[in-house]
């Protein structure tokens, strides 16, 4: 049997931990740039308030709502601390994302495991959890979703199955989004429990391997395995929202250095060697645009990325009119870096990479970003907020986003 | 500018409860969860603020909102840089700290870890006002509540 762990409304009932009278307080959490909510209790939810909504729009049908600043190495320290019940409660555990996780469990005493497991977190993280467990991680997370919050439930038997996938939309399962939807939906095929009866072969016609397998986790065969450590990246990227939408250059520019300096980071974490490297800018009001640039032999030293970065720049920069608004550095073919196969013309960059190692070294003891690239100067107002240098996908080691 | 604050109801004592009449301002957010005490610049008659002062929490009327004849101020919030060039010098402030657990901006409640710093002065007669230190808001905060000022926070950046 297969468990699902996941934490209600987390960054929430995080924020809740350390600031206990924010319980039954309406709570929203704000995201990177203090505009929208990116989580919000369930009181505030009953007034209204939905995920993604802008602050100004969400005030006035919550006057008594609290607005909370993100903080997400807090959120990792709970999330860590949360891993570490589950990993006591059982030998094999995936690491989902900053608020999930899979786990294997016995096939006897499955509900009393799943409450004992609810009540453990909740004394030792102060999170209140769902727990689901079922013979497949589809399954299992069906269930934590169907009984939250606060709530924990098995799928033992046959009946439990179908009464689980009865009406349920197959949105609700992951890995089945609105186009996947739209195409079951062209066959009559709305429910969980219409996808587990259609014949396994048009599944997998219709929404090839992909959907095969959750057709099979439906009917509770598992063919999704728990994978503790995590699956090999294909591509790294770093980017996202640039606060206000902006066509000033050196702004602009100055995104680009910072989440390029970002990625390379990430790079280093996993040592990564990267072929390509890709920028895309998305604009407010035109149609995103996109370059790549080949590494030969495989790159990763902070200077080549950063001026691969910048070199990309102006040919997906559109001067007249449109605004930017999100970016991302994509950093695809990726090498471990003792196996790449190193280019005859390699340019040498022992200087560079000795400015490198020192800037590092000055970060480590001082401060992520404190010594940065001059090009990053325009974003004194990014860099000023200790919480901007750290982000949700700076917590390592999650097998999903 | 941040035009009002909330505390804990048990974070006060009882005696202030019956010197000052603050059994008004307290506020049940939702059924059933902590009580809260709401000061904000737009009460009447009069406005105070809860404020640490050598080691003692009192309640002291916040800055100067209506007495015309007062030579302090007529505001409640006092600029730091204003502050720093010595603009405030004459009326001898005192540094302080008004302990809350919440903001109020633009309609926006925020959560604050500790309090506001702020500064104390005295009137002609004596009597201790207190005024909150405010700064350029952080593009954050902008974001958060469309004010380009916001309170200097102890301890805590948003």
């Amino acid at each position: 049997m297969i468990g699902h762990v996941d934490a209600d409304c987390f960054y929430v009932s995080a924020e809740r931990v350390r600031h206990r009278h924010l319980r039954d307080w309406p709570v929203g959490v704000l995201g990177n740039h203090g505009a929208c909510i990116i989580a919000k209790s369930y009181e505030m939810k009953a007034a209204g308030v939905t995920t993604g909504m802008p602050i100004w729009e969400a005030i006035p049908i919550c006057p008594d709502g609290v607005y909370v600043k993100r903080d997400f190495r807090w959120y990792e320290v709970l999330s860590r601390k949360m891993l570490g019940v589950v990993k006591l409660a059982s030998s094999r555990v995936e690491y989902y994302s900053v608020d999930e996780s899979f786990f294997t469990a016995s096939a006897t005493a499955a509900v009393d495991d799943a409450a004992d497991l609810q009540r453990a977190i909740l004394s030792d993280v102060g999170v209140p959890v769902s727990v689901g467990i079922a013979p497949t991680k589809t399954l299992a997370k069906l269930i934590s979703d169907s009984v939250k919050p606060f709530g924990y439930g098995a799928v033992v038997t046959r009946r439990d199955r179908q009464r689980l996938l009865e009406g349920l939309p197959v949105t609700e399962v992951t890995g089945i989004a609105r186009r996947s939807a739209a195409k079951l939906a062209q066959h009559g095929i709305t429910t969980c429990e219409q996808l587990a009866a259609a014949d396994r072969a048009f599944v997998r016609w219709l929404l090839t391997k992909t959907g095969e397998e959750l057709w099979w986790e439906l009917n509770g065969t598992p063919v999704k395995p728990i994978t503790t450590t995590r699956p090999e990246h294909k591509f790294v990227s770093r980017g996202g929202s640039i606060g206000r939408a902006s066509r000033d250059r050196g702004r602009v520019t100055g995104f680009v250095v910072r989440n390029t300096e970002r990625l390379i980071e990430a790079l280093d974490h996993y040592g990564f060697a990267c072929e390509q490297l890709t920028l895309e800018l998305l604009f407010r009001n035109a149609p995103a645009r996109a370059q790549r640039v080949s590494l030969h032999g495989g790159r990763y030293e902070p200077e080549v990325l950063r001026q691969a970065a910048l070199w990309l720049l102006p040919r997906v920069w559109r001067p007249d009119s449109a605004q930017v608004n999100y970016m991302h550095v994509i950093a695809g073919r990726l090498t471990r870096r003792g196996q790449r196969q190193r280019s005859l013309f390699e340019a040498p960059v022992a200087k560079l990479s000795a400015v490198a190692a020192v800037q590092a070294d000055i970060n480590k003891l001082i401060g992520r970003f404190a010594l940065r690239s001059g090009s990053t100067l325009p974003l004194t107002d990014v860099h000023s907020d200790p919480a901007n240098s750290y982000d949700i996908c700076d917590i390592h080691g999650k097998s999903c986003f | 500018m941040c035009k009002g604050i909330s505390i804990l109801k048990a974070r006060i004592r009882q005696e202030l409860f019956e010197e000052y009449e603050l059994e008004r301002r307290v506020y049940e957010r939702s059924p059933g969860s902590e009580l809260e005490l709401h000061f904000m610049y737009t009460d009447k008659p009069s406005v105070c603020l809860p404020v640490e002062i050598d080691g003692q929490l009192v309640i002291m009327e916040w800055g100067n909102r209506q007495s015309r004849e007062s030579k302090l101020p007529r505001t409640g919030w006092c600029r730091s840089d204003s502050l720093k060039a010595g603009k405030w010098r004459w009326l001898r402030p005192e540094p302080c700290v008004v302990p809350a657990d919440m903001g109020h901006d633009k309609g926006v409640w925020f959560p604050i870890n500790e309090g506001i710093r702020g500064i104390m002065v005295r009137d002609e007669q004596q009597q201790p006002h207190v005024y909150m230190l405010t700064a350029d808001a952080s593009v954050y905060y902008q974001n958060m509540t469309r004010h380009e000022r916001m309170p200097v926070l102890v301890d805590q950046v948003i």
